[in-house]
């Protein structure tokens, strides 16, 4: 009962805070001297008439503070509104979030099957070879910027032929049997898993053989070691239980990185993600769309810290008894 | 000790054999004018379809070498993809792009003469007094579905889409001629009958608007505007689509690619009386940036691609071992230019746009002239383009039929430029600095947009040429939206590096330009309270010849209009041109039929593009 108060205490928690970032956002996609209309303005063959009109399609005759509000009525709604272009913000975005979800969901999915056991490993075995490997591995993997790393392997597609540059499909993709779609899909995502994973992979594993190193070293460890339990209870039963609480907050912001995490990734490898869609909304200063990610981004964020809050009281006895 | 020695000095060896290697591997830069597989030669071997009558249908044949059916073309767009597939609600290009693909229009424009060509009309007459034009239509021919294309679909189209308000409304409000439309009727299923309140010469060539089938758009209209503008967007199906053009969209993918399949009940057939088009499949891949359109290229994902500046020198070393051949396109309509503020007048706080000081100068012809010789367009072309690009003296582009041929180019000449300076009454002191005639220092500021690379390098070297001068220049780069500002609503500016696209056929679109009351009369801009205010003598004459080309119908009037307008630019230099660049294309050479003109690009005569030896994916 007192976890469902605490869920709904959060919730309400979230609805100002929604206010003060869509009003800060807001304002400064409106301050800033982007004018959607400057392309416009100088085209020699548009008419001052046309002009005016778009300026009243897009809203823009009226003072920010009324703008805010028609877009605030509509959003509590449900009704995403239009771009600049008069597309529906919500069906352009749910062109995009699949393709986004499967990349994100792959590396995210991947990193924690190989990181958490990697980190463990390292840590047990802490100062042997396989650590030091594993050590300097990961500083690559951190140092090296995402998108660098990317275009080098675009490069590397270009040079041998073994990988398509960017994408998510092929051309003939309709054409295809289910075995070659899922090959075809398999073969483009390849190379952006492979930047994103590396990199992702770096931090999670140093995290998680920070934790076990921290954990290996506590007394309580030593105290079962003492009472003669093998080495596997220890370490997995008593140590791991311990180690894995800070993992458990990390994947609450790796959930909010579901959508927007890749966006530079996205971008170098032209995969028809919401990186892309969100950027060039972003250049044309189109507000609709630009508001609609962010919103989304910051209600994932909130989301992602519920959920790793929940999952705390549920796997750690001392948070459950404070809530 | 010598051990660690030793280990660096290996190491400094393996450095420098590493750096050996990536010098050599990097190809030479080459000044590249000679990319001269040119497109005139080829053009002028083009000869456009012919209209022929078989079984009482009036098809267009293609004159081109018949060829083999199949095969795909992947082309690419750059940016986020098509906004919509309605050819009436198309803002950007990449979309008028792709409903031109699929809807054509009554004429199209001759890729080599830049004449009106028939397309859905076989052709026309204009009455003795140029208000009517009589279009005959083709008989038998049909759209995408079967049903026939008549003169209702074309009637419906100009009356209830295009006079009708419907979508993208820059064709109508170009076609209001004092207040007033022109008229469309119909007589029988296959003559339409268009009449101007004014003679107007540019009504011919936009005849060449697509034509919408009226069976499928009826509906839409009826709902109003708002349901148009989202009708036949890229949500749309594509068997919604009834198309009249060679291809049909197939499927679209967002962010990832158009794909267009061929149009059965296309009208134009070849010598062989097959029907075109030859390819099966047309490609359209959505890429965000350049670099990426070269990669795939490179990885053969693309089959055609344009090529900027530096690549074109890299391009043209790996032509002869690699399976593409480059067409030179030559001068692109964008021109460039300098510009100087000649607003003598006072906003309504009573303060000068521009310092009265300055004013004197920009006012001076030969300030102007001065300022004109100094600038060196050669090296520009040399150092900023790569060599690919030319130096432009005239406000119509190099490849606009309207192009003033007696307008001659002049190199760079400090010496006419300083004596111009001296004769007005400037001096340099011991400095080399220059002063005017009332002891003021030449001082003013060069504005462009920051982070066009291609304008910021140009307005560094001008303000090193008008340094030679002696004048002083303050050369600052601003935020686009800021400097569009300026230039039109608080006209705060001295000196402007700008560009305007212009039509290579019809320079009445530069009439918001040129005009003095015009919306974009930059160098002189008058607010429209201020009307024609304090209009200068060879401004006036520009609005003349305007007023005339438009009215005037036949070419060769329109041509003296024309000529004169660029004549009085070239003189009076309101607007100092600097280059245009050139156009270099790429294209595997399987496919043949490729003709490339200068107007209508690589890819004008989609339809008559086969493959040599067609590959089914």
């Amino acid at each position: 009962m007192d976890t469902i108060k605490y869920i709904l205490k959060r919730i309400l928690q979230t609805i100002p805070l929604l206010i003060i970032v869509s009003m800060i956002s807001f304002f400064i996609i409106r301050l800033s001297p982007v004018d959607p209309l400057a392309e416009l303005k100088l085209n020699p063959s548009v008419s001052p008439e046309t002009v005016e009109k778009e300026r009243a399609r897009l809203g823009l005759d009226k003072p920010v503070i009324v703008q805010y509000g028609k877009w605030a009525i509509s959003f509590v709604k449900g009704d995403l509104g239009v771009t600049s272009t008069g597309e529906k913000v919500s069906q352009k975005l749910a062109e995009r979030i699949p393709n986004t979800l499967l990349l994100t969901a792959i590396v995210i999915l991947l990193t924690w099957l190989v990181g958490v056991p990697l980190g463990i490993i390292a840590a047990v075995r802490w100062r042997s070879n396989f650590d030091r490997l594993l050590t300097v591995m990961t500083s690559i993997g951190m140092a090296i910027p995402s998108f660098f790393f990317a275009v080098l392997l675009l490069m590397f597609a270009v040079k041998t032929g073994w990988f398509p540059i960017g994408g998510l499909t092929s051309p003939n993709f309709v054409d295809m049997s289910f075995g070659e779609k899922f090959w075809d899909i398999t073969h483009h995502l390849i190379l952006p898993v492979i930047v994103l994973f590396t990199i992702s992979l770096a931090g999670l594993q140093r995290q998680m053989r920070a934790n076990m190193l921290d954990v290996l070293d506590s007394d309580y460890v030593k105290f079962a070691r003492a009472k003669g339990l093998s080495e596997w209870v220890v370490i997995y039963k008593h140590a791991l239980r311990n180690a894995v609480n800070p993992m458990i907050t990390l994947l609450g912001f790796e959930f909010a990185g579901l959508l927007s995490g890749a966006a530079l990734t996205e971008y170098v490898f032209q995969y028809p993600g919401l990186g892309r869609l969100i950027l060039e909304a972003v250049m044309k200063s189109d507000i609709n769309l630009v508001m609609a990610s962010l919103m989304m981004g910051a209600v994932m964020l909130i989301l992602g810290n519920l959920i790793a809050d929940i999952l705390l009281i549920i796997t750690d006895p001392r948070i459950r008894s404070k809530a | 000790m010598t051990g660690r020695v030793f280990r660096i000095l290996l190491l400094l060896c393996v450095i420098a054999l590493f750096c050996k290697a990536c010098i050599v591997r990097d190809v030479q830069p080459k000044i590249t004018s000679e990319v001269k597989t040119s497109a005139s030669d080829l053009a002028l071997s083009y000869s456009m379809p012919k209209n022929v009558t078989i079984n009482g249908i009036d098809y267009l044949q293609s004159q081109a070498p018949v060829g083999i059916f199949g095969g795909t073309l992947v082309s690419s767009t750059i940016g986020e993809g098509p906004k919509t597939f309605n050819p009436f609600n198309c803002k950007d290009n990449t979309s008028a792009i792709m409903s031109g693909v699929m809807y054509d229009g009554l004429f199209t424009t001759n890729p080599v003469t830049g004449e009106v060509a028939p397309k859905l009309a076989k052709g026309y007459t204009i009455s003795p007094d140029g208000k009517v034009y009589t279009i005959y239509l083709r008989q038998g021919i049909r759209w995408s579905d079967g049903k026939p294309i008549t003169a209702d679909d074309v009637v419906f189209t100009w009356q209830n889409i295009i006079f009708g308000g419907m979508g993208d409304t820059s064709t109508r409000d170009s076609l209001v001629i004092n207040g007033k439309l022109p008229s469309v009727r119909k007589y029988g299923d296959n003559i339409v009958v268009f009449s101007t309140p004014e003679p107007y010469a540019p009504f011919l060539r936009m005849l060449s608007a697509p034509i919408a089938p009226k069976h499928v758009f009826y509906n839409a209209v009826q709902k109003g505007n708002a349901y148009f503008d989202s009708f036949l967007s890229t949500n749309a199906k594509p068997k919604d689509f009834v198309v009249s053009g060679a291809f049909k969209l197939k499927e679209y993918v967002p962010a990832q690619r158009v794909v267009f399949e061929r149009n059965p009940n296309y009208y134009e057939i070849n010598t062989k009386n097959q029907k075109l088009p030859y390819l099966d499949k047309l490609v359209y891949l959505i890429v965000g940036d350049l670099n990426n359109e070269v990669l795939k290229f490179e990885a053969k994902e693309l089959d055609v691609i344009s090529l900027q500046g530096s690549k074109v020198a890299r391009y043209k070393s790996l032509e002869p071992h690699s399976d593409f051949k480059l067409y030179n396109l030559g001068p692109d309509t964008g021109t460039m230019y300098i510009s100087m503020n000649l607003n003598n007048r006072k906003n309504d706080k009573g303060k000068f746009y521009v310092n009265p000081i300055k004013q004197k100068w920009f006012s001076d012809l030969n300030f102007r002239t001065a300022v004109d010789y100094a600038v060196d367009r050669k090296s520009m072309v040399l150092n900023i383009a790569n060599g690919i690009g030319e130096p432009l003296f005239t406000s119509e582009s190099l490849n606009s039929i309207y192009l003033n041929k007696k307008l001659k180019p002049y190199d760079k000449n400090l010496d006419k430029a300083k004596a111009l300076l001296k004769k007005s009454g400037f001096r340099t002191d011991k400095k080399g600095r220059l002063f005017d005639k009332d002891g003021h220092r030449v001082e003013f500021d060069l504005y462009t947009n920051a982070g066009n690379t291609e304008r910021e390098a140009i307005g560094v070297m001008v303000k090193q040429d008008l340094e030679d001068l002696g004048m002083k220049v303050n050369f600052k780069p601003i935020e686009f939206n800021s400097l569009v500002n300026k230039l039109v609503s608080t006209f705060d500016w001295d000196m402007v590096i700008m560009g305007l696209t212009g039509s290579p056929l019809e320079p009445n679109g530069g009439k918001n330009v040129w005009l003095s009351d015009g919306r974009l009369h930059m160098f002189n801009m008058r607010t429209p309270q201020e009307g024609k205010i304090g209009i200068l003598p060879w401004e006036r004459e520009l609005d003349e010849m305007f007023d005339k080309g438009a009215l005037a119908t036949k070419f060769e009037d329109r041509k003296v209009y024309y000529d004169k307008y660029q004549e009085i630019v070239y003189t009076q230099k309101p607007m100092i041109y600097i280059y245009s660049p050139i156009r270099i294309v790429a294209i595997r050479n399987k496919f043949k039929n490729i003709y490339p003109t200068s107007l209508g690009g690589l890819t004008h005569n989609i339809e008559e593009i086969y493959i040599n030896k067609p590959v089914r994916y």
